[in-house]
């Protein structure tokens, strides 16, 4: 019996008879692949390479906005409220700024709102949701208790009231507002997903192996989750982006920094509609909602990455 | 003409990060009307991707990329959706895998039913009691009309499961497809569904193509068995007579899952080794690798599948006359006189085999290690504004010992699991204790019970949810090293190479860093088994090791975790509903019923003389294919001798 057996494996080299080095060779060939599997992924999807093109070309604007912007933003010595040209592109403002430089040096104020406030809260998110949903019970219902409250308070007024009211001014307290008013949705979603994944048999392992808590959060549930966070960071960032331009609008941001919202709001204070400066309302709005877009666009992306169903089309 | 014709059909996967995969290559069959066909494989054989194909209802990556399907005289492969759509249900229909989760949860079963029946008024003709059709078809399949009222989720699993076989049924289909259509549930429920299904096939005269890996069951339904091995169907024959004598050498290593564990020598055989890589090619015949009887020419030449008697077999052995002298064994031995016509078939002897003989045991009177004295449980769970308390477990007393196990038998919902959690120290009993060597397990706290954990291990159910999917196994049989033996990380790497080696997964290095992706469920489940050793653990907790892989492969787990208790002299509690694997790896089995135990005993006692219902219906369950073959096994010396070789020079198997 055991010579039959012996035989057959003796004489196995045939081609294809040891599954295992294919296994191995596939995993050689990705590793020699120059770019990481999941970029592989990302670009592999027509949408997200699309947005993901459009972020590249937002961040070499913001990081290179001094080399790029033909002007100070913030200088005024030029005529006020003049139409496009060759010397101004997009015109300039009512206080004679050039408002091309502005839009370039905005989209700074934009991507660093974003990303800054998108990181924050998405760390409280993971935080608060993580430990409610893994350790559960009062600490649960206690943490759940502040999840709902920031669901349910009217986030636009809060943001107003603390923007108007706060001691300090500055781009800093526009990230802390957001970030303060933006955590709650994303700690409820990894709240409910850390409860599917606490349960799994891997993590009871990792208990009967001896981890701590914390290292099988760590390690064991964040790796598994860790599409849903990227998701939640990038919808948290969308929204920072958009909370930052509504409360400059609103006239409620920092006068000190150029963004896209202040350059709305001045725009509109300064009467660009009535004197025909078609150029200083349009563009901020348009670069803003294109910066959104490509969030959005890459987002689809993201989806693939945790759904491999969708790495098919 | 057939009622369904499938003609060289070619199903290839091409997904955009691998290479293409033919999952199906060149497959030829018929059903006739009315005609019960077994569809059998292991995992990956191709045999639901076949069924998808038939359906027409593949998704992108995998394709038909050659051959006919041909159903009453039309070619489904060239029908677009809009034509398919009124043949679906009305006349191919289908029960799928998981056809517990295919009922939709929002509107009940008649609803799901008037549903069907709306939406074929062409199947139909016009005006049909939908109470009346709906509630004749529940009846048949033994469930109440009133259930028609009902909503999936106030039903249990079975009866989910038959609503969903009615459903199918509920448009007179002339064709069933039947995809695994009771895994996952208990096997008592199992045999009940099976047996009503064959009994409704034969009233209604409907044809079936069942799918399943479960060679026992198959044999006793089907009136025709086809075995798919890597993508190609290797045999083809009346069900009668493959039980009697299986012409390739894989079925045979199927069948030999098989045996009644009430005899006094009980052994099962399996299959080692992985099915092929099928993006590459291949000269030979696919099985050779595995192939106990495989000759020289086997690695270079293709096999047909030819004519043999009633039926078709693929293998070299049965195209030329001149090898198969060589070969004697078992199913040659057995072959009855009368069918040993025709083309002489291969003889066959299984790869491997593990039986009851095994040596080395733990001394029944060993000082135990684990001692459960009198333990309840009582769940309480708040409905509406009070409580309501469910005794899951009562008054339950036993001892585990050094090197022996004890299997824990019950059905789902008995109480077995709380058992496992209640010596795991993961829940403390309302009453009774739990004694590990002096320690009171139910008092233990935090630090303690960490500590504790070093000591008693798990192995369990689903190697698909037990092994960490972003973690290599270098890291997952690494921690338990680093917190519970306290060794750095270069020791554990090489500690968790020599735990791989003895599991069988060789060589370890191969392994270490692979994620458990690239592994199959039966590597898998020896990774978790190797994981649950690390901490050199002094008791082991299988809960259902083998229930959710292959049963061709199960055997091979049973020996590993048999070998591994002896040898080192663990005490494991066997947790199954599987009285043959309880059969073989146990010393006594307990039997729990509804949190009670109400059998207890030396292993061949309880089961050879079973006296709790439940017992005797769990054995009533186990397929025994070819039943008139066991007493013949039993009694033959011929058979004895074999099984004796088998038992003591088994290799581990190679992969």
């Amino acid at each position: 019996m055991t010579t039959a057996h012996g035989n057959a494996t003796a004489a196995a080299p045939a081609p294809g008879a040891d599954t295992e080095s294919v296994g191995i060779a596939a995993l050689d060939a990705g590793k020699s692949r120059r770019m990481p599997g999941w970029f592989v992924i990302l670009w592999r999807n027509g949408k997200c390479r699309v947005g993901l093109l459009m972020l590249a070309a937002f961040t070499l604007v913001a990081v290179f906005a001094p080399l790029i912007a033909p002007y100070d933003p913030r200088l005024e010595d030029f005529a006020t409220s003049e139409a496009p040209s060759g010397a101004h592109w997009l015109g300039t403002t009512a206080q004679g700024e050039d408002v091309f430089s502005q839009l370039v040096h905005g989209a700074r104020t934009s991507l660093l709102v974003g990303v800054v406030a998108g990181v924050l809260s998405t760390l409280i998110a993971v935080a608060v949701g993580l430990t409610a949903g893994y350790l559960q019970g009062v600490v649960d219902e206690v943490l759940s208790f502040f999840i709902n409250l920031g669901l349910v308070v009217p986030v636009l007024p809060l943001m107003i009231t603390l923007a108007a009211y706060a001691p300090v001014k500055g781009l800093w307290l526009i990230i802390a507002v957001i970030t303060v008013t933006g955590w709650a949705h994303g700690a409820r979603i990894k709240r409910a997903q850390i409860i599917t994944l606490r349960t799994r048999d891997y993590v009871t392992a990792a208990k009967f192996a001896g981890d701590s808590t914390a290292r099988i959060i760590a390690y064991e549930i964040v790796p598994n989750m860790m599409s849903l966070i990227v998701v939640g960071f990038m919808g948290s960032a969308l929204g920072a982006i958009g909370a930052e331009a509504g409360l400059a609008f609103l006239g409620l941001g920092d006068p000190q920094t150029v963004s896209w919202g202040t350059m709305l709001n001045q725009a509109s204070l300064g009467g660009a509609m009535t004197t025909g400066q078609w150029a200083w309302v349009v563009a901020p709005g348009l670069v803003l909602a294109l910066l959104v877009t490509s969030f959005t666009l890459v987002n689809f992306g993201v989806d693939a990455l945790s759904n491999p169903h969708l790495r098919e089309d | 003409m057939p009622l369904l014709q499938v003609e060289d059909l070619q199903v290839t996967y091409s997904p955009r990060d691998s290479a293409a995969v033919r999952a199906v290559d060149h497959v030829s069959f018929t059903v006739g009307e009315g005609e019960f066909v077994g569809l059998l494989g292991e995992s990956g054989c191709g045999k639901s991707t076949l069924g998808h194909a038939v359906l027409r209802l593949l998704e992108k990556p995998a394709a038909i990329t050659g051959g006919r399907i041909t159903f009453d005289g039309r070619d489904v492969t060239r029908l677009d959706e809009d034509e398919l759509r009124p043949m679906r249900w009305a006349d191919l229909s289908t029960v799928f895998q998981s056809s517990m989760n295919s009922l939709n949860p929002v509107i009940t079963v008649r609803e799901q039913f008037a549903d069907a029946i709306a939406a074929h008024p062409e199947a139909t003709g016009g005006k049909v009691d939908v109470d009346e059709r709906a509630g004749e078809l529940l009846e048949m399949v033994s469930l109440d009309r009133g259930v028609l009222r009902r909503y999936p989720h106030e039903l249990s699993g079975g009866m989910k499961q038959r609503v969903a076989l009615a459903l199918a049924l509920v448009l007179r289909p002339r064709f069933v497809l039947l995809d695994e259509p009771t895994t996952g549930l208990d096997v008592v429920v199992q045999r009940d569904i099976l047996d009503r299904l064959r009994e409704l096939q034969r009233r209604l005269g409907f044809a079936v193509l069942f799918i399943s890996h479960d060679l026992g069951t198959v044999m006793e339904m089907a009136d025709r068995v086809m075995v798919m091995y890597a993508g190609e169907i290797v045999e083809s024959r009346p069900a009668a007579d493959m039980v009697v004598r299986q012409l390739h050498p894989y079925s045979a290593g199927l069948l030999g899952s098989y045996a009644d564990p009430r005899d006094a020598d009980v052994e099962v055989a399996y299959t080692p080794g992985r099915p092929p890589d099928l993006s590459r090619r291949h000269d030979g015949c696919l099985f050779q690798p595995r192939c106990p009887v495989a000759v020289d020419a086997c690695r270079t030449r293709h096999p047909s599948l030819v004519p043999v008697e009633r039926g078709e077999a693929r293998c070299l052995l049965l195209e030329g006359p001149a090898e198969q002298a060589a070969h004697g064994g078992r199913q040659g031995a057995e072959a009855a006189p009368g069918t040993a016509s025709a083309p002489v078939p291969p003889p066959v002897r299984n790869v491997a085999v593990f039986s009851t003989t095994a040596d080395s045991r733990g001394r029944e009177g060993g000082e135990p290690v684990m001692t459960v004295e009198g333990v309840g449980k009582t769940y309480r769970t708040k409905r509406g504004l009070g409580f309501t308390s469910t005794r899951a477990v009562r008054n339950v007393s036993f001892t585990l010992r050094p090197g022996r196990v004890s299997a824990l038998v019950g059905e789902s919902g008995s109480g077995k699991s709380t058992i496992a959690r209640l010596l795991t120290g993961v829940e403390r009993p309302s009453r009774g204790s739990v004694r590990f060597k002096g320690t009171r397990v139910d008092r233990l706290r935090r630090s303690a019970l960490r500590r504790y954990r070093r000591h008693v291990q798990l192995v369990f159910q689903d190697p698909f949810s037990a092994l960490n999917p972003t973690r290599t196994l270098a890291y997952a049989l690494g921690r338990p090293l680093r917190n519970h033996l306290g060794m750095d990380g270069r020791q554990a790497r090489a500690r968790a190479a020599e735990l791989l080696e003895t599991v069988g997964l060789s060589p370890a290095e191969q392994y270490l860093d692979k994620l458990p992706s690239q592994l199959s469920g039966g590597q898998r489940q020896r990774v978790v088994i190797a994981r649950a050793l690390a901490p050199e653990p002094e008791v082991l907790i299988a809960d259902e090791p083998i229930s959710m892989l292959d049963v061709s492969i199960r055997a091979e787990i049973l020996e590993l975790l048999d070998t591994l208790v002896r040898d080192r002299g663990i005490a494991m509690l066997y947790i199954t509903h599987d009285l043959l694997s309880a059969r073989l790896l146990a010393d006594e089995v307990m039997v729990l019923n509804q949190g009670s135990m109400v059998e207890h005993g030396p292993t061949l006692e309880v089961i050879g003389d079973a006296k709790d219902p439940y017992t005797r219906r769990l054995l009533a369950a186990i397929p025994r294919p070819g039943t008139s073959r066991v007493p013949a096994m039993a009694g033959s010396p011929a058979e004895a001798a074999t099984g004796g070789t088998g038992g003591a020079e088994q290799r581990p198997p190679g992969i």
